[in-house]
């Protein structure tokens, strides 16, 4: 008679009972063949809250379970440890999915606007590049927090003291920091604000270290040797890069009307279309590079904590792969929200303007992240922008709706940290793995609902031109 | 506050290389369009001037090469790489 295996979600406990042990000794499948230090995907029996599971004693317990490790990991409980594991991978997708969708204006938004390019030819474009830059990423840093927050040793490794139980303390801090950063990056979607996708996964894993580990555990300022810490790698250069962007832009639309004063309309809209797909192309291949690896970086950071990867050198190709696709669906899916703001809103643009902007951008980002001061591409690509607009003579500037953007981008790191501590306190008050679901379940509420109030007004690629004064306030 | 020092003198090299690659590029690309209009005789009303296609080509061949550049590096940080400007002329070498 065939009996069907229980479901696996009931089968979450950290210790296997003593009557499913004993059944396995008797069938001959354990031996004892694997070390304490393979043992990393549940919990130690250091009466770390889980009980004994009606095991006598804990060295008793014990010793069963190093007999329990040589059972094929396939026959083994699915533990907590694993379960969390799967919530963070998924939520890092999903983190990486909205990556996608939010910056797609960055690149697209002016040809969209300029009509260089059909909207969903551009989002077509943008989201194969992005994904043919993902891959790219042959060599990608694992130490993708350590700027920001100290739950990383320099060769990417966690932090020993983060891992005693079964790795849950730090995958617990990464899942409520990446939430921090989805809900944020939704809710600045929902507003069609071009907020910066690194700040707020920064800002997410800032709050919830700030409540797992207290103040010391932020990297604040870095050890003094160049730029380092929230401060160095994370504010600075976002005060500085839409100056800098600006003041690229504005020159170059400059340069780019005086050279071309008297020549036919026909020659400069079809010359500067092509300079405006190519410059934008450049950004969205760049884009593909660094944030992909952002979330590569974060994955593998997780298996490496639950002990299911141990290589510093190299990432699982399945996290590349998986990372590619989301972030290239997500610039596809195109938010057309924040596109219409960046093409619409900020700046009446002209074709020479947007080959100023894009290529102003795309010179920004690369030679900055090859000098070593990478700049947020958001900041930088809406900086651009409005330096189009002040290059121009005579040319529309809304300051009003570039003012609510600098409001976004001051309050983005803040906000992204303070859901991220809620989301790990409210983990943490309920405990264990049922606090990680129930963190879980309220980010997938919070999502549904800012999609369902994005339908009210929807902005998709049919109307995401229309002239700014008509569609008003959102 | 080293952050600020670091900041600031990083800040500067990234404005002159971006003027030169983001301002200057496109300017060129200008010159390009002009250029070719004027090869066509579509400035004023002056005739057609070949010379002005050749040199409007050129430009766009100088500012592919910037693209290309561009796309050198991108490729070469995906695989640890990074561009060294050490003899002047871009080379690709370890980071």
């Amino acid at each position: 008679m065939h009996t069907a295996p229980p479901p696996v979600a009931l089968q979450t406990r950290a210790v296997p009972s003593r009557e499913e042990v004993t059944s396995r000794v008797q069938k001959g499948v354990n031996s004892v063949q694997e070390t304490w230090s393979s043992w990393p995907r549940t919990s130690l029996p250091d009466g770390s809250g889980r009980g004994l599971n009606g095991w006598e004693t804990a060295a008793e317990q014990f010793r069963v379970r190093i007999r329990w490790a040589a059972v094929p990991r396939d026959d083994r409980l699915v533990t907590e440890t694993t379960v969390i594991l799967v919530l963070v991978i998924v939520t890092a997708l999903g983190f990486d999915f909205t990556n996608g969708f939010h910056d797609t204006a960055n690149a697209m938004a002016t040809s969209i606007a300029t009509r260089a390019l059909r909207p969903k030819v551009a989002v077509l474009l943008s989201g194969v590049l992005n994904l043919v830059g993902a891959f790219l990423s042959v060599e990608v840093a694992l130490t993708v927090t350590n700027a920001v927050v100290k739950i990383q040793n320099s060769n990417g490794t966690p932090k020993q003291e983060l891992l005693g139980n079964g790795g849950f303390d730090l995958l617990l801090i990464v899942l409520a920091g990446l939430v921090g950063g989805i809900v944020w990056n939704l809710l600045t979607w929902l507003l069609g604000l071009p907020s910066s996708s690194s700040h707020a996964l920064f800002g997410g894993l800032v709050g919830a270290t700030i409540a797992g580990l207290g103040w010391s555990g932020v990297n604040w300022n870095g050890d003094g040797d160049g730029l380092d810490g929230l401060v160095g790698k994370v504010l600075l250069p976002a005060v500085m890069s839409p100056v800098i962007a600006g003041i690229v832009a504005a020159t170059g639309t400059w340069l780019i009307y005086r050279v071309t004063v008297g020549v036919a309309q026909r020659f400069t809209d079809n010359g500067f279309r092509w300079g405006q797909i190519g410059s934008a192309s450049l950004v969205s291949l760049a884009h593909g590079t660094n944030d992909a690896q952002k979330t590569m970086g974060v994955i593998t950071l997780a298996l490496i904590a639950a002990g299911d990867w141990t290589d510093t050198g190299n990432i699982p190709f399945w996290v590349k792969a998986s990372c590619a696709l989301a972030i290239a669906l997500g610039t596809y899916l195109g938010g057309w929200r924040i596109i219409r703001t960046v093409g619409k809103g900020l700046v009446e643009i002209a074709p020479p303007q947007g080959m100023a902007a894009e290529s102003g951008s795309a010179a920004v980002i690369l030679v900055s992240s090859h000098l070593g001061f990478a700049l947020s591409t958001t900041h930088v690509a809406t900086g651009s922008i409005l330096g189009t607009g002040v290059g121009k003579r005579g040319a529309l500037v809304r300051w009003a709706v570039a003012g609510r953007m600098v409001l976004a981008w001051l309050t983005t790191l803040p906000a992204a940290a303070v859901v991220g501590a809620v989301m790990w306190w409210l983990a943490h008050v309920i405990g264990g793995l049922a606090g990680a679901l129930v963190v879980f379940v309220v980010l997938v509420l919070l999502a549904g609902y800012m999609y369902l109030r994005s339908r009210r007004q929807p902005v998709d690629h049919t109307n995401v031109n229309e002239d700014w004064a008509g569609l008003a306030r959102r | 506050m080293h952050n600020l020092g670091f900041a600031l003198e990083e800040a500067w090299q990234v404005l002159i290389a971006s003027l030169l690659l983001g301002a200057g590029l496109p300017t060129l690309f200008a010159l390009g369009v002009r250029s070719l209009a004027y090869g066509a005789g579509a400035v004023g009303d002056r005739p057609a001037r070949p010379l002005g296609t050749v040199i409007g080509w050129l430009c766009f061949a100088v500012v592919l090469l910037g693209v290309a550049l561009g796309i050198t590096y991108i490729v070469a940080s995906g695989l640890g790489k990074t561009l060294s400007f050490e003899h002047i002329f871009p080379t690709i070498a370890d980071k």
